[in-house]
């Protein structure tokens, strides 16, 4: 994600309250030049094609002739179009499911990370290695032959009595397959994990061990709350992230979003419909309902978040 | 530790935001020619496998050797990702100077002025059947040369029928008679060798059998020739194979791709068109494959015709009309580009052509195929309706769904007929 590193410079370097308004001014005006090169980019490469896409989605649009404007059409046929509430329901799925199991796993391994001891440096640079070649084609198609037929998978599990078979060409299984991929690339939050478990003082896990704490109990009561800023900026991004989910499902399922539809993510069926059957009106709509729908979602986390999260200064 | 204001203030937006981009590129009306010392490049890409690249850089160095003032530069992709960068190119104005291209989508590009009308510049058709032009043709004008012809087929291993005691089929069968050949494959196969893919999955063959039943697939004004009805028969034709031995079941067939079960050596059967011959052998490493005529329930009409396999377009935009219009003439009418592709690209159109290729082996059956239908062949069918190919990978997509036990029958002529009047109505 882009955002990541924006998010983690700026609340590092806090800066101090500002003092005088006139110093404030020139410090804009400079922060605005170094931001220039970005902010144009930014302009013309995203908020504008942005916009173009906004007004597409309310056209029949085909990329060879002129818009046609329909209005809202595009929206109303949406929740007409059974292949479409497939590809939600299959999102959603992904979603609910992958994106609790990788912070799972994420904040598990950050923690058997955490303590010291010889070699930590190599553990977390292993640890974090399928990240980093996580996204890309290769693994997606090495993930194929993994759970094909007679793949290592299919044969591990045989070996235990269990006969699936493979993965792959199994409506059923397909999710399982995309959501042990997802899970299985926990790095990202893993490393945001340990940089947050690392601020947590010491002195507060010593001096609840001399109360008789135990490790649950220690989890609980200072991990948990002292995290949650991070727990929660982590559980944003990832499920952001995970409604995004493309590449991997297109090439598994050969751009097709099969078998049985079963991994037709949103994206899959967006870039299908756009790029395949020329419908970019269509596509456009679907783009910005993922934007409304994720943008409520974020909303929704805010919201909830007052409860659970606990920040630094906050009155307890 | 974070603070809330500083973490608030910084709402992560998350955006699924495809860049939508169109933007026009200028056409200049007189073509820039070269020379050989100042050579002109035009672009040219192709869809196909490794076995095709290597013959067509052969075929582009040719070309070079006797065009010194020409250079062309080769580019290509596997057939499904090969559209979708066609519309992104002609989005931006951007389509290369030739392409090979495909019946399905001669439309969608030819209606909507992206391809260049090659009656328009110099290119010699005379050596060509004159039923076989218009399949290129819409509106009166030309956008598409075909470079070679195939037909339907279906394709059996000899071997693999003699090893299960089955004997060869002779070609003239019912689909009756063909399902019962395909469940005694299955049968005697034993799970590890299966009769065929479920053929009512694929357009052109359910075309084939509305042609044998004397039905039109799409009226003159683009609409659909067939009902509902129609389409229930034919999916209703393998009803009692699915799931059995007779088919090769889908989740397996799925894990081969990009391979097809055939070239896996997973069936013994695979109904398709006959220019897969050279890919199938490569694949499968058989020995030997024959064709035989599909089945008919008609036997004085197959339903057969010849199609087009692919054609060579330009896009209009190009600014090397001559140039591109050179290198569509040799590479559909020079006999060393027939020796180089062989029957890979299907049996030669121009006669120019097939005269100067030697085909043997395998390459032989395949001519000798269209020969021996010669008299069941019909007119080669129209251009398809704009959006064709949209509607050619729903009927595969719909089939497999069947297969899984996903949709019956009635449900997947539903989706099928769905998909199909909502994009006739977007087009209209």
């Amino acid at each position: 994600m882009t955002q990541s590193p924006t998010l983690s410079r700026r609340s590092a370097s806090a800066p101090t309250p500002p003092r005088k308004s006139r110093r404030r001014g020139a410090d804009a005006r400079a922060g605005y030049t170094f931001l220039l090169p970005w902010l144009l980019g930014f302009i013309a490469l995203t908020v504008g094609p942005m916009i173009s896409s906004l007004y597409l989605s309310f056209t029949n649009y085909n990329l060879f002739d002129a818009p046609k404007w329909i209005g809202f059409d595009n929206y109303v046929t949406l929740f007409q179009d059974e292949r479409f509430l497939q590809s939600v329901g299959v999102t959603m799925n992904y979603v609910i499911f992958g994106t609790p199991l990788k912070l799972a796993a994420a904040l598990a391994i950050a923690m058997l990370l955490n303590s010291k001891r010889k070699g930590q440096g190599f553990y977390r640079s292993a640890f974090y290695a399928p990240s980093l070649i996580g996204a890309s084609v290769s693994i997606a198609i090495v993930w194929k032959a993994m759970f094909g037929d007679s793949g290592p998978v299919d044969q591990g599990l045989s070996f235990f009595g269990i006969n699936l078979g493979g993965w792959v060409g199994n409506p059923n299984m397909t999710m399982g397959m995309m959501i042990l991929l997802t899970v299985w690339q926990f790095g990202a939050p893993m490393v945001i994990f340990l940089a947050g478990l690392k601020q947590i003082p010491a002195d507060l896990y010593e001096a609840a061990s001399m109360d008789g704490a135990g490790p649950v109990r220690k989890f609980l009561n200072i991990t948990w709350p002292m995290l949650s800023p991070v727990i929660f900026f982590n559980l944003l991004m990832e499920t952001i992230h995970a409604f995004q989910i493309f590449a991997s499902a297109y090439i598994i399922s050969n751009g097709e979003g099969g078998p049985a539809g079963s991994t037709l993510f949103y994206t899959l069926y967006l870039y299908l419909r756009g790029f395949s059957d020329f419908r970019m009106g269509y596509a456009s709509a679907m783009a910005w309902l993922l934007v409304i729908v994720v943008g409520i979602i974020t909303l929704i986390f805010f919201k909830t978040s007052k409860s659970w999260v606990h920040y630094s200064g906050d009155a307890k | 530790m974070i603070d809330r204001r500083k973490f608030l203030t910084t709402v992560a937006l998350g955006t699924a935001s495809a860049a939508f981009l169109s933007a026009c590129g200028q056409s200049s009306s007189s073509g820039q020619t070269g020379s050989a010392d100042n050579p002109v490049t035009i672009t040219y890409t192709w869809w196909g496998n490794d076995d095709r690249a290597e013959r067509t850089r052969k075929a582009i160095a040719l070309f070079e050797s006797k065009n010194p003032d020409i250079k062309v530069n080769g580019n290509f992709s596997d057939f499904a990702g090969y559209w979708q960068k066609r519309a992104t190119e002609a989005a931006g104005g951007g389509l290369p100077d030739v392409m090979q291209w495909d019946l399905s989508y001669l439309r969608d590009y030819g209606q909507r002025n992206q391809l260049l009308d090659l009656g328009t510049v110099k290119i010699n058709t005379d050596a060509f059947e004159k039923s076989l032009l218009p399949s290129g043709q819409i509106r009166g004008k030309t956008y598409g040369i075909p470079t070679s012809t195939n037909a339907f087929a279906v394709y059996y291993d000899p071997a693999k029928l003699a090893s299960l005691g089955i004997a060869e089929p002779d070609g003239s069968w019912n689909y009756k008679e063909f399902n019962a050949f395909l469940a005694e494959v299955g049968a005697k196969g034993n799970g590890t060798l299966f009769g065929g893919t479920d053929y009512t999955g694929i357009w052109w063959n359910f075309n084939i059998w509305l042609r044998q039943n004397n039905i039109q697939a799409f009226t003159e004004d683009g609409k659909l020739g067939f009902s509902k009805d129609d389409l229930k028969k034919w999916w209703n034709l393998t009803a009692d194979l699915r799931g059995t031995g007779a088919i090769v079941g889908e989740d397996k067939a799925t894990q081969l791709l990009p391979k097809s079960p055939f070239g896996s050596n997973v069936t013994a059967t695979e109904v398709t068109w006959d220019n897969f011959m050279a890919g199938y052998l490569a694949d499968s490493g058989a020995k030997e494959l024959k064709l035989v005529p599909v089945p008919s329930d008609d036997p004085d009409n197959l339903g057969l015709f010849l199609k087009p396999s692919m054609l060579m377009v330009a896009s209009a935009k190009t600014k090397y009309k001559d140039a591109a219009a050179r290198f569509i003439d040799f590479m559909v009418n020079d006999p060393e580009v027939g020796q180089i592709f062989k029957t890979s690209r299907g049996v030669p159109a121009s006669k120019t052509q097939r005269d100067g290729t030697t085909f043997e082996g395998t390459d032989k059956l395949v001519v000798d195929y269209e020969k021996s239908i010669e008299k069941y062949l019909k007119d080669a069918p129209e251009p398809p309706i704009v959006g064709f190919g949209t509607l050619e990978s729903t009927f595969k997509r719909v089939t497999q769904d069947l297969n899984y036990g996903k949709l019956t029958v009635d449900g997947a002529a539903d989706a099928w007929f769905k998909e199909a009047e909502d994009l006739i109505k977007q087009n209209a």
